[in-house]
């Protein structure tokens, strides 16, 4: 009987053109945005692979000189953009992709691409993501809102229920027909998806890939099913289609255009981000407390790099220095992502009625674009800086300090270059992604159970006339 | 005071209206009688320029509708089948504001009690929202509004189709009243029974056309339902 | 004739009108609403331009206790109470040039901040400017959680851009096809009332009430709690009202364009949300996209390369000064300034011959940058006429002070103090000259130069031009559709 009432419904959504219309444009704008994000990702692969090898390459090509000065000019680290974020862009265009890693200091990324962006870049991105969390509850709601409302006007719903159809069978009819057709749609753009990403990923992580891919799928199925569910239920809750379609689209203006901004300056008031003076000051004086404390016990003195300290010294002094910077950098910087990370998780939390907030979490931690991937990285590059750092103090330690009272006259070369391995990062596991993620998919699947229980409440109350 | 000259409405194929030509002079009442989709209703529409004829010309007052659309407006009152007024509002603000925008003024209050009394509407329902009124009441205020127009013509489509015998009876007495004092009244109706004994003249219309133009006085009722079905048999 | 005047009529027609909303309980309901998102949107605006002020101010204190701070160190240095350390002497040119003695160049607020925050958060509005290199100090970025910047700001131009279209769907979706459905429409026109007079009174009437929402209480509130707005904003916020005005008729043309269609109500409520998704989301994101397309922004990645290679070329070029071993260990003497002379360490004139030669040598490439830039905003400007949310956006955005091309005019302002500051120290280190007491009130300050208000001014206007432009197609079409309108 459900598969009965599902394919007449189906029938119906196809003859009157919503189907085609509405699902068709959506089809064509999840296309687009598939074409665009592959090519953008082509692009920047090409480039940061260029880049990262030049880079290596030059490090090792570099001439005599002092170890430190090497150290200065550094490396860089190019975050090497996740496969799928042909499909959701997540956060990276608002954080850069390049870090620095230079001496004494822990860096953050260089750069922000948004920067680079037009005027429009607050509209938003087109990406098949942001096509799914915005526009897919627009296409259920267009779908599904008079599933109910409309019977009901027209006098049929009467006629069925005299039939002695039970009412749940109803509702898993109506929302079986909104999720074939649903399928039916963005069956080509899931396909092409599957296979750009496939294809995409680098040699060795295309399983990764796929569970990837099969979570964002998940996802996007727990959000949408919830919205299917929410419709059904304010079509059968409402006297009529008018009715229906108005709640329906304070709904979707709530969830998806009002929301995130007010979740998001909530919960900066709640967690509130340090200014760059606050920041900088607080770090600045951490260091010193830090360096005062290290120099005093090793040296004596708390004037750094003064007159007390031979430049035989200098060597060891560095790599003191540095050793003790280390925990304090990883003490405020943590604080700061902590904080960072605490503001998205009270937004993924609000997803339980709010399904967008944590779907948009959801949908980046899968894809692998999200924050706690980003720090993932900055985390290895950092690691890596103070491996080139500990290379180079020790090699003063070894080689300048023994050189009385000269410390930059000394010039190492290739044999300590070598010895730095140049930076391999490995994005994080889906089981990693997964586990980070389990805030938001908890609410997504929070979000269903209110939206299945409203709907079942509704059915089984409304009116037949 | 209402002529149609050689008055023709086609949708398509499909002819609405058929060269029709009609006078209703001051002080008659003019039934039309008819089916479903005989044309009545178009003619009515075509009077009041809500459409536009396909050929020939309705004047009111000898003036084209086409021509002069709201100078025409000015000398007829229209009257339709469901009267719709503004739910939240009252009988007599709708009577205010409807009245004032055929007069372009105002009408002082004692005044629009004045007409409601004379169209017979309760009193006590007059300052209640229009939500709660019953057809009939509805029609009332609408006659109102006619009134205080003090027009020359009257434009009715099927006025007392859904009202009981008692009000249709009421509104028989009015427009009887009006064509008196020199109105001419073009009324659409099915009902046989009002256009003998209310109208001075009876045409019977068919797909389209006007196929018999009478005067009511001369026929009897036997002999207007025998003829009105030998047209609708045919 | 005085009889068929429609000027009394639409004065009737709009006074009923207002009547009608008034006891319409789903307009009580909506006005409510939108008064509460202007008010939670003005407040949150004016709380974030307050913090942003504040958060400058401090940097300004800041600045200014470190000047004093390093005044008086020279001072003591100058007497012999003091020694000076080896990276943070004032008397050292390179110090001072440097990251020890930079001021920061700071952009303020204009006084309508607080209406749009556009993309404050995306572009720093403060620099810390050293002698160092450009490409040093302009990815200076100010502290933000990323997915903030993704999320946006919920101010008033949000709300305007957004939630205003919705507003005036709510009210007028159906108005024409709901009189027509419920029957009332041909009382209506039986009378001598022109559609074209009836059609103008019920729009004056909604557009009056949303406009009174949406212009009057913020500029009110705004007035109230910043009086400075009045001074220094009058001009931009009339211009704003025009822009707000504007975009709001836009959106009833195209309902009154929409209902002239002649379709029923809920057809028509369909055409209007296709409308917003596709003038609001999907056009601004589509013209992003072909802007960057047509004009691609310049690779960064390969910025960070060049300026790797730039900079590595520059420290082989000075291996020797970089070489050489400070001197100040074991003879301290060397720090002081002797007869205005200052002998500058070999490392550290070696670091400022690299800052100056990697600085000369990127120029090109970062001028390159701006011109990109400056190609795309102006192939945005041009083409967003398609979109008139994203022309309200922007156009709001640049009487608020928070668009690009303000931001563009700051990044010229902090080029030019630069120069300045490179100006007084390059000829000081050059010649081993000390910064002698005398010479700190002579270290270029960054003095902050506003736009021209005329430019501004015409900018707005033109703004305003390009959502009339749409605005006046929708009603010549409506007019031609609504001499065929149905009324039965």
């Amino acid at each position: 009987m459900i598969l009965t009432i599902a394919k007449r419904d189906l029938l119906e959504r196809w003859r009157d053109g919503r189907l085609i219309w509405a699902g068709g444009v959506v089809l064509l704008l999840l296309l687009t945005a598939l074409g665009v994000g592959y090519g953008h990702r082509q692009e920047a692969r090409a480039e940061q692979r260029a880049a990262q090898t030049s880079d290596y390459a030059d490090w090792l090509k570099q001439p005599r000189r002092h170890p430190h000065d090497a150290a200065h000019q550094g490396m860089h680290a190019f975050k090497p953009d996740a496969v799928l974020s042909i499909l959701d862009p997540g956060i990276n265009p608002y954080i850069g992709s390049t870090i620095w890693l230079q001496a004494h200091r822990q860096s953050e990324v260089m750069f922000r691409p948004a920067q680079d962006a037009t005027g429009l870049q607050r509209f938003g991105d087109l990406s098949v993501g942001w096509i799914l969390q915005v526009l897919g509850p627009l296409l259920v709601i267009v779908l599904g809102f008079n599933a109910f409302a409309g019977e009901r006007e027209q006098g049929i719903l009467r006629q069925t229920l005299s039939l002695g159809v039970p009412a749940p069978s109803l509702l898993w009819g109506k929302a079986l027909a909104i999720g074939f057709g649903l399928c039916a749609l963005m069956l080509p753009a899931a396909v092409l998806s599957a296979g750009a990403v496939l294809v995409g990923a680098e040699a060795g992580t295309v399983a990764d890939a796929g569970w990837r891919f099969a979570l964002l799928a998940a996802g996007y199925f727990l959000y949408l099913a919830a919205f299917v569910f929410v419709t059904l239920g304010v079509s059968a809750a409402s006297s009529t289609s008018r009715v229906a379609i108005t709640v329906l689209l304070a709904v979707w203006i709530v969830n998806v255009v009002i929301a995130p901004r007010v979740m998001s300056e909530f919960s900066r008031r709640w967690y509130p981000t340090p200014t760059r003076l606050e920041f900088n000051s607080a770090l600045s004086a951490d260091l010193k407390r830090t360096s005062d404390q290290t120099w005093q016990t090793n040296f004596g003195t708390t004037e750094r790099w003064g007159r007390d300290v031979p430049l035989s010294k200098w060597g060891l002094a560095l790599r003191l220095d540095d050793h003790a910077s280390y925990a304090v950098y990883d003490r405020n910087f943590g604080r700061l992502w902590d904080t960072w990370q605490r503001q998205q998780a009270l937004q993924e939390w609000s997803g339980a009625l709010l399904p967008l907030l944590s779907m948009r979490a959801f949908s980046m931690g899968a894809a692998g674009t999200d924050f706690a991937h980003h720090r993932d990285f900055t985390t290895a590059a950092e690691r890596h800086r103070r491996l080139i750092q500990d290379a180079v103090s020790d090699d003063l330690v070894k080689h300048a300090d023994t050189l009385g009272g000269q410390h930059f006259a000394y010039q190492s070369g290739p044999e300590l270059w070598q010895s730095v391995p140049a930076f391999a990062y490995h994005a994080p596991s889906p089981q990693w992604a997964l586990a980070q993620s389990w805030r938001s998919l908890l609410c997504l699947s929070i979000a269903l159970g209110i939206s299945l229980t409203f709907s079942w409440l509704s059915v089984a109350r409304q009116r037949a006339l | 005071m209402l002529e149609a000259i050689g008055l023709t409405k086609l949708y398509g194929q499909h002819t609405a209206l058929d060269r029709l030509d009609l006078k209703v002079n001051p002080g008659e009442i003019f039934c039309l009688l008819g089916a479903n989709g005989a044309g009545k209703t178009t003619t009515i529409n075509l009077f009041l320029n809500f459409i536009a004829p396909s050929a020939g010309t309705a004047r009111i007052n000898g003036v084209d509708v086409a021509r002069d659309p709201l100078g025409t407006k000015q000398d007829v009152a229209y009257i339709p089948e469901q009267v719709s007024l503004y739910g939240t509002l009252s009988g007599v603000e709708n009577l205010r504001y409807f009245s004032a925008l055929a007069l372009n003024r105002h009408l002082p209050r004692p005044r629009l009690l004045e007409l409601l009394e004379q169209v017979g509407l309760d009193t006590h329902a007059i300052d209640k929202p229009v939500s709660a009124y019953s057809k009939g009441m509805r029609q009332k205020v609408w006659i109102a509004v006619a009134l205080a127009k003090e027009v020359k013509a009257l434009l009715l489509d099927e006025p007392t189709s859904g009202l009981d015998p008692h009000a249709a009876n009421e509104f028989s007495g009015l427009l009887t009243r009006a064509s008196q004092s020199g109105v001419a009244v073009l009324t659409t109706t099915h009902d046989l029974f009002h256009a003998k004994h209310t109208g001075t003249r009876i045409g019977i219309m068919k797909r389209g056309r006007l196929v018999e133009s009478l005067d009511s006085a001369q026929i009897s009722d036997v002999d207007l339902q025998k003829l009105y079905l030998a047209h609708m048999g045919a | 004739m005085i009889k068929n005047s429609q000027a009394i009529r639409l004065r009737m027609v709009m006074a009923n009108e207002l009547r009608l909303l008034l006891t319409d309980r789903c307009f009580w309901i909506v006005s409510l609403l939108f008064m509460l998102l202007i008010g939670y949107a003005l407040s949150n605006g004016m709380r974030q331009a307050a913090h942003r002020t504040e958060a400058q101010a401090a940097i300004v204190k800041d600045d200014a206790a470190r000047r004093a701070q390093q005044a008086l160190k020279l001072q003591r240095i100058v007497d012999g109470s003091e020694r000076p350390g080896p990276f943070d002497n004032p008397a050292d040119p390179t110090h001072m040039g440097g990251g020890y003695g930079a001021h920061h160049a700071i952009m303020p607020a204009a006084p309508l901040a607080p209406i749009a925050l556009g993309q404050d958060d995306l572009f720093p509005s403060q620099f810390k400017v050293t002698y160092n290199s450009k490409v040093s100090f302009i990815s200076d970025n100010d502290i933000e959680n990323p997915w903030h910047l993704l999320s946006g700001h919920f101010d008033l131009a949000f709300v305007v851009v957004y939630l205003l279209p919705f507003l005036i769907f709510a009210l007028s979706y159906n108005l024409l096809s709901g009189e027509r459905e419920s029957g009332t429409l041909r009382l209506l026109l039986s009378q001598p009332l022109a559609l074209a007079t009836l059609l103008c009174g019920k729009i004056a009437t909604r557009a009056g009430a949303l406009l009174a929402m949406a212009l009057l209480v913020p500029v009110m509130t705004l007035l109230l709690a910043r009086p400075e707005t009045a001074a220094g904003g009058a001009a931009a916020a009339l211009c704003w009202a025009a822009t707000v005005g504007a975009y709001a008729l836009f959106w009833f043309a195209l309902v009154l364009a929409v209902n002239a269609l002649g379709k029923s109500s809920s057809t028509n409520a369909m055409i209007l949300i296709v409308a917003w998704v596709v003038l609001v989301l999907v056009v601004p994101s589509l013209l992003n996209l072909a802007v960057t397309a047509a004009v691609p922004a310049p690779s960064r990645a390969e910025l960070a390369t060049r300026t790797r290679v730039v900079t590595a070329e520059a420290m082989a070029r000075n291996n020797k000064l970089l070489s050489t071993d400070y001197e100040h260990v074991g003879k301290p003497g060397v720090l002081l300034p002797e007869q205005g002379k200052l002998r500058i360490a070999g490392r550290l004139r070696g670091m400022y011959k690299i800052e100056r030669e990697v600085d000369d040598l990127m120029q090109p490439e970062l001028d390159r940058f701006d011109l990109q830039q400056a190609r795309r905003q102006a192939l945005v400007s041009r083409f967003s006429v398609l979109s008139p949310a994203a022309v309200a956006s922007e156009g709001m955005s640049a009487l608020a002070g928070t668009g690009q091309r303000r931001h563009a005019w700051f990044m010229a302002q902090v080029a030019n103090y630069h120069a300045q500051w490179k100006r007084f120290f390059f000829p000081r280190v050059d010649a081993d000259r000390a910064i002698g007491i005398d010479d700190f009130g002579r270290i270029p300050k960054f003095v902050w130069q506003e736009e021209r208000a005329q430019e501004v001014r015409r900018q707005g206007w033109l703004a305003v031009m390009q959502l009339l432009a749409p605005s006046a197609l929708l009603l010549l079409f409506a007019a031609w559709r609504l001499r065929r309108y149905s009324v039965v």
